[in-house]
Protein backbone atom coordinates (compact mmCIF):
# COMPACT_ATOMS: atom_id res chain seq x y z
CA UNK A 1 0.00 0.00 0.00
CA UNK A 2 1.30 3.44 -0.48
CA UNK A 3 0.52 6.97 0.91
CA UNK A 4 -1.34 9.15 -1.64
CA UNK A 5 -3.30 12.13 -1.14
CA UNK A 6 -6.70 9.85 0.00
CA UNK A 7 -4.81 8.58 2.81
CA UNK A 8 -3.80 12.41 3.84
CA UNK A 9 -7.23 13.00 3.51
CA UNK A 10 -9.27 10.15 5.68
CA UNK A 11 -6.15 10.74 7.93
CA UNK A 12 -7.54 14.63 8.10
CA UNK A 13 -11.25 13.50 8.37
CA UNK A 14 -10.56 11.32 11.58
CA UNK A 15 -8.18 13.88 13.18
CA UNK A 16 -10.60 16.46 13.02
CA UNK A 17 -13.32 14.21 14.51
CA UNK A 18 -11.32 13.22 17.70
CA UNK A 19 -10.15 16.40 18.24
CA UNK A 20 -13.95 17.64 18.19
CA UNK A 21 -15.00 15.04 20.47
CA UNK A 22 -11.98 15.92 23.02
CA UNK A 23 -13.28 19.78 23.11
CA UNK A 24 -16.88 18.55 23.02
CA UNK A 25 -16.43 16.27 26.19
CA UNK A 26 -14.15 18.60 27.97
CA UNK A 27 -10.89 16.39 27.94
CA UNK A 28 -9.09 18.97 27.11
CA UNK A 29 -9.06 22.79 26.72
CA UNK A 30 -7.38 23.36 23.90
CA UNK A 31 -6.22 21.60 20.64
CA UNK A 32 -2.45 21.97 19.27
CA UNK A 33 -2.43 21.31 15.65
CA UNK A 34 -1.60 22.88 11.80
CA UNK A 35 -4.12 24.99 9.77
CA UNK A 36 -3.55 25.58 6.36
CA UNK A 37 -0.57 28.39 5.81
CA UNK A 38 -1.49 31.94 4.41
CA UNK A 39 1.07 30.90 1.00
CA UNK A 40 0.23 27.22 -1.03
CA UNK A 41 2.52 24.56 0.64
CA UNK A 42 3.06 25.94 4.31
CA UNK A 43 1.39 25.33 7.37
CA UNK A 44 0.32 27.49 10.53
CA UNK A 45 0.25 26.64 13.88
CA UNK A 46 -3.69 26.39 14.83
CA UNK A 47 -4.09 27.04 19.02
CA UNK A 48 -8.11 26.91 19.89
CA UNK A 49 -10.63 26.41 22.33
CA UNK A 50 -13.46 26.33 19.33
CA UNK A 51 -14.97 23.32 18.55
CA UNK A 52 -15.82 24.91 15.04
CA UNK A 53 -12.21 25.93 14.07
CA UNK A 54 -11.18 22.02 14.40
CA UNK A 55 -12.48 21.35 11.22
CA UNK A 56 -9.33 24.03 9.74
CA UNK A 57 -7.20 21.22 11.24
CA UNK A 58 -4.52 19.53 8.13
CA UNK A 59 -2.26 16.25 8.16
CA UNK A 60 -0.47 16.78 4.75
CA UNK A 61 3.19 16.88 3.45
CA UNK A 62 4.03 20.16 4.89
CA UNK A 63 3.12 19.98 8.74
CA UNK A 64 6.98 20.50 9.88
CA UNK A 65 6.70 22.52 12.89
CA UNK A 66 7.46 21.14 15.69
CA UNK A 67 4.55 21.94 18.21
CA UNK A 68 5.67 20.46 21.25
CA UNK A 69 7.19 24.10 22.02
CA UNK A 70 3.74 25.33 22.90
CA UNK A 71 3.74 23.13 25.77
CA UNK A 72 5.78 25.04 27.61
CA UNK A 73 3.61 28.15 27.58
CA UNK A 74 0.13 27.16 27.25
CA UNK A 75 -1.27 25.68 30.55
CA UNK A 76 -4.15 23.71 31.07
CA UNK A 77 -5.38 20.33 29.44
CA UNK A 78 -3.93 20.18 26.40
CA UNK A 79 -4.89 17.74 22.92
CA UNK A 80 -1.66 18.08 20.90
CA UNK A 81 -0.99 17.16 17.67
CA UNK A 82 2.47 14.79 17.20
CA UNK A 83 4.55 13.74 14.59
CA UNK A 84 7.26 10.85 15.19
CA UNK A 85 9.74 13.69 16.57
CA UNK A 86 7.99 15.98 18.03
CA UNK A 87 6.53 13.18 20.17
CA UNK A 88 10.16 12.88 21.50
CA UNK A 89 10.41 16.48 22.28
CA UNK A 90 7.05 15.65 24.23
CA UNK A 91 8.49 12.33 26.09
CA UNK A 92 11.60 15.32 27.10
CA UNK A 93 9.41 17.81 28.09
CA UNK A 94 7.77 15.16 30.38
CA UNK A 95 11.56 13.56 31.36
CA UNK A 96 12.63 16.89 32.59
CA UNK A 97 9.64 17.58 34.13
CA UNK A 98 8.23 20.80 32.38
CA UNK A 99 4.46 18.81 31.86
CA UNK A 100 2.69 15.95 33.09
CA UNK A 101 1.84 13.24 31.51
CA UNK A 102 -1.89 13.24 32.36
CA UNK A 103 -2.29 16.86 31.23
CA UNK A 104 -1.70 16.14 27.71
CA UNK A 105 -3.51 14.51 25.15
CA UNK A 106 -1.09 13.15 22.21
CA UNK A 107 -2.73 12.96 18.69
CA UNK A 108 -0.31 10.90 17.05
CA UNK A 109 0.50 10.71 12.97
CA UNK A 110 2.57 8.46 11.79
CA UNK A 111 4.48 10.19 10.19
CA UNK A 112 5.41 10.21 6.25
CA UNK A 113 7.96 12.55 6.14
CA UNK A 114 7.81 16.05 5.39
CA UNK A 115 8.56 17.75 2.26
CA UNK A 116 11.35 20.60 2.11
CA UNK A 117 9.88 22.71 -0.10
CA UNK A 118 13.32 24.36 -1.01
CA UNK A 119 14.51 21.19 -2.10
CA UNK A 120 12.01 21.10 -4.69
CA UNK A 121 12.51 24.80 -5.63
CA UNK A 122 16.15 23.86 -6.08
CA UNK A 123 15.46 20.89 -7.99
CA UNK A 124 12.78 22.33 -10.91
CA UNK A 125 14.51 25.77 -10.56
CA UNK A 126 11.04 27.14 -9.32
CA UNK A 127 9.46 29.71 -7.34
CA UNK A 128 6.80 28.04 -5.09
CA UNK A 129 4.34 30.40 -5.89
CA UNK A 130 4.20 29.42 -9.59
CA UNK A 131 3.60 25.28 -8.65
CA UNK A 132 -0.03 24.35 -8.82
CA UNK A 133 -0.09 21.47 -6.39
CA UNK A 134 2.42 18.83 -5.45
CA UNK A 135 0.81 15.09 -4.51
CA UNK A 136 2.62 12.31 -2.86
CA UNK A 137 2.30 8.98 -5.29
CA UNK A 138 3.55 6.44 -3.76
CA UNK A 139 7.40 6.34 -3.51
CA UNK A 140 7.19 9.66 -5.87
CA UNK A 141 6.10 13.39 -5.69
CA UNK A 142 3.92 14.94 -8.25
CA UNK A 143 4.47 18.40 -9.14
CA UNK A 144 2.14 20.34 -11.16
CA UNK A 145 3.19 23.69 -12.49
CA UNK A 146 3.71 24.39 -16.33
CA UNK A 147 4.47 20.71 -16.22
CA UNK A 148 4.28 17.62 -14.76
CA UNK A 149 7.50 16.52 -13.10
CA UNK A 150 7.97 13.35 -10.80
CA UNK A 151 10.06 13.17 -8.40
CA UNK A 152 11.43 10.49 -6.42
CA UNK A 153 10.41 11.39 -2.92
CA UNK A 154 14.01 10.70 -1.20
CA UNK A 155 15.23 13.88 -3.06
CA UNK A 156 12.56 15.87 -1.36
CA UNK A 157 12.28 15.31 2.38
CA UNK A 158 13.99 16.78 4.64
CA UNK A 159 17.62 15.72 5.90
CA UNK A 160 16.28 14.89 9.39
CA UNK A 161 13.07 12.75 8.04
CA UNK A 162 15.46 10.83 6.13
CA UNK A 163 17.77 10.00 8.47
CA UNK A 164 14.48 9.17 10.83
CA UNK A 165 14.34 6.10 12.39
CA UNK A 166 11.06 6.37 14.87
CA UNK A 167 8.56 8.10 12.26
CA UNK A 168 5.89 6.35 14.74
CA UNK A 169 5.22 8.44 17.53
CA UNK A 170 7.02 7.07 21.04
CA UNK A 171 4.05 8.14 22.97
CA UNK A 172 0.77 8.62 22.19
CA UNK A 173 -3.27 8.34 23.00
CA UNK A 174 -4.40 8.16 19.31
CA UNK A 175 -2.56 6.95 16.70
CA UNK A 176 -3.74 8.73 13.30
CA UNK A 177 -2.96 6.49 10.72
CA UNK A 178 -1.77 2.76 11.66
CA UNK A 179 1.65 1.97 9.28
CA UNK A 180 4.23 4.66 8.08
CA UNK A 181 5.31 5.14 4.72
CA UNK A 182 8.38 7.08 5.43
CA UNK A 183 11.21 6.27 3.00
CA UNK A 184 14.42 6.60 4.05
CA UNK A 185 17.84 7.48 3.23
CA UNK A 186 20.44 7.55 5.57
CA UNK A 187 23.29 8.51 3.49
CA UNK A 188 21.70 11.16 1.97
CA UNK A 189 20.82 12.67 5.31
CA UNK A 190 24.48 12.75 6.85
CA UNK A 191 25.55 14.46 3.45
CA UNK A 192 26.46 17.69 4.70
CA UNK A 193 28.02 16.01 8.03
CA UNK A 194 30.03 13.91 5.91
CA UNK A 195 31.46 16.56 3.99
CA UNK A 196 32.14 18.56 7.29
CA UNK A 197 33.62 15.43 8.76
CA UNK A 198 35.57 14.80 5.91
CA UNK A 199 37.96 18.09 6.27
CA UNK A 200 41.01 18.61 8.19
CA UNK A 201 40.64 20.30 11.75
CA UNK A 202 41.46 24.07 10.35
CA UNK A 203 39.38 23.80 7.21
CA UNK A 204 36.61 22.32 9.58
CA UNK A 205 37.22 26.19 11.87
CA UNK A 206 37.08 27.96 8.83
CA UNK A 207 33.90 26.55 7.30
CA UNK A 208 31.93 27.55 10.41
CA UNK A 209 33.54 30.57 10.73
CA UNK A 210 32.63 31.31 7.17
CA UNK A 211 28.91 29.62 8.32
CA UNK A 212 28.54 32.02 11.18
CA UNK A 213 29.74 35.36 9.42
CA UNK A 214 26.00 35.24 7.72
CA UNK A 215 24.51 34.94 11.19
CA UNK A 216 22.09 37.79 12.13
CA UNK A 217 21.79 36.25 15.75
CA UNK A 218 17.86 36.34 15.40
CA UNK A 219 17.90 33.53 17.96
CA UNK A 220 14.82 32.04 15.72
CA UNK A 221 17.06 28.74 16.30
CA UNK A 222 16.96 29.35 20.10
CA UNK A 223 12.87 30.26 20.10
CA UNK A 224 11.69 27.45 18.60
CA UNK A 225 13.86 24.95 20.07
CA UNK A 226 11.00 23.18 22.30
CA UNK A 227 13.89 22.07 24.92
CA UNK A 228 15.44 25.71 25.19
CA UNK A 229 12.99 27.07 27.44
CA UNK A 230 15.46 28.43 30.22
CA UNK A 231 13.80 31.68 31.61
CA UNK A 232 16.92 33.48 30.84
CA UNK A 233 19.41 32.11 28.19
CA UNK A 234 23.08 32.80 28.94
CA UNK A 235 23.38 35.17 25.80
CA UNK A 236 21.30 37.60 27.51
CA UNK A 237 22.88 37.14 31.22
CA UNK A 238 25.02 40.55 31.68
CA UNK A 239 26.49 39.64 35.47
CA UNK A 240 29.04 38.08 33.87
CA UNK A 241 28.23 38.79 30.27
CA UNK A 242 29.29 35.79 28.34
CA UNK A 243 29.04 37.26 25.10
CA UNK A 244 28.55 40.18 23.09
CA UNK A 245 25.07 41.14 22.11
CA UNK A 246 26.49 42.35 18.69
CA UNK A 247 26.50 39.68 15.59
CA UNK A 248 30.14 38.95 15.30
CA UNK A 249 31.16 35.58 13.93
CA UNK A 250 33.13 34.77 17.11
CA UNK A 251 30.32 34.86 19.75
CA UNK A 252 27.77 33.71 16.74
CA UNK A 253 29.56 30.61 16.84
CA UNK A 254 30.33 30.67 20.51
CA UNK A 255 26.24 31.22 20.91
CA UNK A 256 25.62 28.31 18.57
CA UNK A 257 28.34 25.68 19.94
CA UNK A 258 27.33 26.61 23.75
CA UNK A 259 23.50 26.16 22.55
CA UNK A 260 24.18 22.61 21.52
CA UNK A 261 26.37 21.55 24.17
CA UNK A 262 23.05 22.73 26.44
CA UNK A 263 20.68 20.76 24.67
CA UNK A 264 23.16 17.52 23.98
CA UNK A 265 21.17 14.40 24.70
CA UNK A 266 17.96 16.63 24.84
CA UNK A 267 17.73 17.58 21.02
CA UNK A 268 15.61 14.91 19.18
CA UNK A 269 16.25 15.76 15.51
CA UNK A 270 13.25 17.63 14.92
CA UNK A 271 15.11 20.37 12.26
CA UNK A 272 13.28 23.46 13.46
CA UNK A 273 16.42 25.30 13.93
CA UNK A 274 17.95 24.63 10.58
CA UNK A 275 14.05 25.43 9.14
CA UNK A 276 13.75 28.57 10.86
CA UNK A 277 16.89 30.12 10.21
CA UNK A 278 16.56 33.37 7.88
CA UNK A 279 20.15 33.21 6.81
CA UNK A 280 20.40 29.41 6.25
CA UNK A 281 22.83 28.09 8.37
CA UNK A 282 23.36 24.33 8.28
CA UNK A 283 22.57 24.00 11.86
CA UNK A 284 21.56 20.47 11.59
CA UNK A 285 25.00 19.35 10.86
CA UNK A 286 25.54 20.82 14.65
CA UNK A 287 22.48 19.98 16.20
CA UNK A 288 22.52 15.87 14.31
CA UNK A 289 26.20 15.59 15.06
CA UNK A 290 25.84 15.77 18.92
CA UNK A 291 22.83 13.17 18.67
CA UNK A 292 25.16 11.10 16.93
CA UNK A 293 28.31 11.93 19.69
CA UNK A 294 25.79 11.15 22.65
CA UNK A 295 24.38 7.67 21.18
CA UNK A 296 27.96 6.99 20.11
CA UNK A 297 29.32 7.67 23.81
CA UNK A 298 26.18 6.87 26.18
CA UNK A 299 24.02 4.87 23.69
CA UNK A 300 21.50 7.47 24.87
CA UNK A 301 18.65 8.65 22.50
CA UNK A 302 16.53 11.41 23.62
CA UNK A 303 13.10 10.82 24.18
CA UNK A 304 13.01 6.99 23.30
CA UNK A 305 12.23 5.97 26.68
CA UNK A 306 9.70 8.15 29.13
CA UNK A 307 10.70 6.17 31.80
CA UNK A 308 14.73 7.21 31.50
CA UNK A 309 16.38 9.31 33.32
CA UNK A 310 18.63 12.35 31.40
CA UNK A 311 21.51 12.75 29.71
CA UNK A 312 23.17 13.56 32.86
CA UNK A 313 21.35 12.43 35.60
CA UNK A 314 22.09 8.76 34.32
CA UNK A 315 25.73 7.82 34.49
CA UNK A 316 27.19 4.72 35.32
CA UNK A 317 30.40 4.41 37.32
CA UNK A 318 32.11 2.50 34.89
CA UNK A 319 31.75 3.99 31.42
CA UNK A 320 34.67 6.15 28.92
CA UNK A 321 37.20 6.67 30.81
CA UNK A 322 39.38 7.65 28.04
CA UNK A 323 39.67 11.57 27.82
CA UNK A 324 40.23 11.89 31.75
CA UNK A 325 43.81 11.71 32.96
CA UNK B 1 58.53 29.44 14.01
CA UNK B 2 61.51 30.97 15.75
CA UNK B 3 58.94 32.98 17.51
CA UNK B 4 57.64 30.04 19.56
CA UNK B 5 60.57 28.65 20.84
CA UNK B 6 59.78 31.39 23.70
CA UNK B 7 56.18 30.81 23.42
CA UNK B 8 54.30 30.38 26.80
CA UNK B 9 50.43 28.57 26.66
CA UNK B 10 48.06 30.32 29.32
CA UNK B 11 46.19 27.73 30.65
CA UNK B 12 42.59 28.35 32.89
CA UNK B 13 42.49 25.28 35.54
CA UNK B 14 38.78 24.62 36.71
CA UNK B 15 39.64 23.20 40.51
CA UNK B 16 36.82 21.35 42.08
CA UNK B 17 37.02 22.51 45.25
CA UNK B 18 37.19 19.23 47.46
CA UNK B 19 39.76 17.45 45.39
CA UNK B 20 41.76 19.09 42.82
CA UNK B 21 41.88 22.44 44.70
CA UNK B 22 43.70 20.81 47.47
CA UNK B 23 45.90 18.77 45.43
CA UNK B 24 47.41 21.85 43.73
CA UNK B 25 47.53 23.55 47.49
CA UNK B 26 49.05 20.54 48.22
CA UNK B 27 51.70 20.77 45.18
CA UNK B 28 52.43 23.97 46.31
CA UNK B 29 53.22 23.16 50.07
CA UNK B 30 55.33 20.29 48.98
CA UNK B 31 57.14 22.56 47.32
CA UNK B 32 56.66 20.47 43.52
CA UNK B 33 57.32 22.31 40.54
CA UNK B 34 54.91 22.98 38.18
CA UNK B 35 54.88 25.48 35.24
CA UNK B 36 53.78 29.22 35.73
CA UNK B 37 51.30 28.62 32.96
CA UNK B 38 48.32 27.77 34.71
CA UNK B 39 45.43 30.34 36.01
CA UNK B 40 43.30 28.62 38.95
CA UNK B 41 39.64 28.91 39.40
CA UNK B 42 38.23 27.51 42.18
CA UNK B 43 34.49 25.51 41.30
CA UNK B 44 32.30 24.03 44.12
CA UNK B 45 32.54 20.84 42.27
CA UNK B 46 33.66 19.87 38.74
CA UNK B 47 29.80 19.36 38.02
CA UNK B 48 29.17 22.85 38.22
CA UNK B 49 31.38 23.36 34.97
CA UNK B 50 29.37 24.11 32.23
CA UNK B 51 30.60 24.13 28.82
CA UNK B 52 29.97 27.72 28.05
CA UNK B 53 32.68 28.09 31.13
CA UNK B 54 35.35 25.92 28.63
CA UNK B 55 34.41 27.77 25.72
CA UNK B 56 34.53 31.36 27.43
CA UNK B 57 38.20 30.61 28.54
CA UNK B 58 38.82 29.59 24.42
CA UNK B 59 37.06 32.40 22.97
CA UNK B 60 39.09 34.79 25.53
CA UNK B 61 42.14 33.61 23.81
CA UNK B 62 43.47 31.12 26.52
CA UNK B 63 45.22 28.38 24.61
CA UNK B 64 43.74 25.58 26.79
CA UNK B 65 41.55 24.58 30.07
CA UNK B 66 41.66 21.71 32.54
CA UNK B 67 38.55 20.87 34.32
CA UNK B 68 39.85 18.44 37.44
CA UNK B 69 37.61 16.54 40.23
CA UNK B 70 37.82 14.02 42.83
CA UNK B 71 37.89 10.54 41.62
CA UNK B 72 34.64 8.41 40.13
CA UNK B 73 33.07 7.44 43.33
CA UNK B 74 35.31 10.01 45.53
CA UNK B 75 32.53 12.76 44.65
CA UNK B 76 31.48 15.41 47.68
CA UNK B 77 28.01 15.67 46.11
CA UNK B 78 27.78 11.71 45.32
CA UNK B 79 27.58 12.33 41.77
CA UNK B 80 28.84 15.60 40.29
CA UNK B 81 32.29 13.91 38.74
CA UNK B 82 29.88 12.02 37.37
CA UNK B 83 28.07 14.60 35.56
CA UNK B 84 31.10 16.07 34.61
CA UNK B 85 32.25 13.03 33.12
CA UNK B 86 29.67 13.22 30.88
CA UNK B 87 29.95 16.78 30.01
CA UNK B 88 33.47 16.38 28.76
CA UNK B 89 33.60 13.77 26.49
CA UNK B 90 30.73 14.81 24.75
CA UNK B 91 32.39 18.59 24.97
CA UNK B 92 35.82 17.46 23.76
CA UNK B 93 34.46 15.11 21.28
CA UNK B 94 32.03 18.04 19.70
CA UNK B 95 34.76 20.83 19.50
CA UNK B 96 37.06 18.58 18.02
CA UNK B 97 33.96 18.19 15.50
CA UNK B 98 33.46 22.09 15.28
CA UNK B 99 37.53 22.44 14.76
CA UNK B 100 39.29 22.31 17.83
CA UNK B 101 42.03 20.58 18.45
CA UNK B 102 40.85 18.37 21.11
CA UNK B 103 44.28 19.03 23.08
CA UNK B 104 43.13 22.24 23.88
CA UNK B 105 40.34 20.95 25.85
CA UNK B 106 41.76 18.58 29.02
CA UNK B 107 40.49 16.86 31.67
CA UNK B 108 41.73 14.82 34.82
CA UNK B 109 40.95 13.19 38.47
CA UNK B 110 43.68 14.85 40.84
CA UNK B 111 42.70 13.73 44.77
CA UNK B 112 43.98 15.87 47.65
CA UNK B 113 46.42 13.88 48.25
CA UNK B 114 47.92 13.56 44.66
CA UNK B 115 49.98 17.48 45.41
CA UNK B 116 52.08 15.23 42.98
CA UNK B 117 50.13 14.24 39.72
CA UNK B 118 48.58 17.73 39.42
CA UNK B 119 51.88 19.02 38.90
CA UNK B 120 52.66 16.19 37.01
CA UNK B 121 49.26 16.82 34.42
CA UNK B 122 49.73 20.21 34.30
CA UNK B 123 53.38 20.05 33.15
CA UNK B 124 52.41 17.33 30.44
CA UNK B 125 49.22 19.77 29.28
CA UNK B 126 51.41 22.58 29.14
CA UNK B 127 54.70 20.64 27.29
CA UNK B 128 51.34 19.76 24.37
CA UNK B 129 50.00 22.95 24.36
CA UNK B 130 53.38 24.24 23.29
CA UNK B 131 52.99 22.04 20.94
CA UNK B 132 49.77 23.69 19.33
CA UNK B 133 51.05 26.80 19.16
CA UNK B 134 49.23 30.04 20.13
CA UNK B 135 45.29 30.27 19.96
CA UNK B 136 44.62 32.28 17.50
CA UNK B 137 40.64 30.59 16.53
CA UNK B 138 39.17 33.65 16.99
CA UNK B 139 41.68 36.14 15.58
CA UNK B 140 40.96 38.01 12.75
CA UNK B 141 44.12 39.45 11.83
CA UNK B 142 46.57 36.67 13.01
CA UNK B 143 47.21 38.40 16.11
CA UNK B 144 45.27 36.34 18.66
CA UNK B 145 42.97 37.73 21.33
CA UNK B 146 45.88 37.38 23.89
CA UNK B 147 45.13 41.49 24.98
CA UNK B 148 41.66 40.71 25.79
CA UNK B 149 43.40 38.79 28.82
CA UNK B 150 46.39 40.99 29.82
CA UNK B 151 43.66 44.12 30.52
Amino acid sequence: MNYSLTTEKELEQKLQSEAHALLKDGCCDYIIGFEQGSLPFTTTPLITKNQEDVNRLVVNSFIVNNLSHFLNEIKGRIGIVVKGCDSRSVVMLMTENRIKREDIFILGISCPGMIDLNKVELLLSKNSEDLEDITREGNNVVVLSDSKEILPITDVLYDNCLGCNAPIPQEYDILIGEASYLVTDKEASQRKINLVKSLSTEERWQYWKDEFKRCIRCYACRNVCPVCYCEQCFVEETEPRWLSPAPNWQDNLMFQVVRNLHVAGRCTDCGECERSCPVRIPLRSLTREMYDIVVDSFGYEAGKDKDAPSLMAGYESSEVEGVFR
Amino acid sequence: MAQQLDYEPKLVALLCRWCSYAGADLAGTSRKKYPANIGIIRVPCSGRVDPLFVFKALRMGFDGVLVSGCHPGDCHYQTGNYRARRRMVITKRFLEYMGIDPRRIQASWVSASEGSKFAEVTSEITHELKEIGPNELFSDNGKGTRTEITK
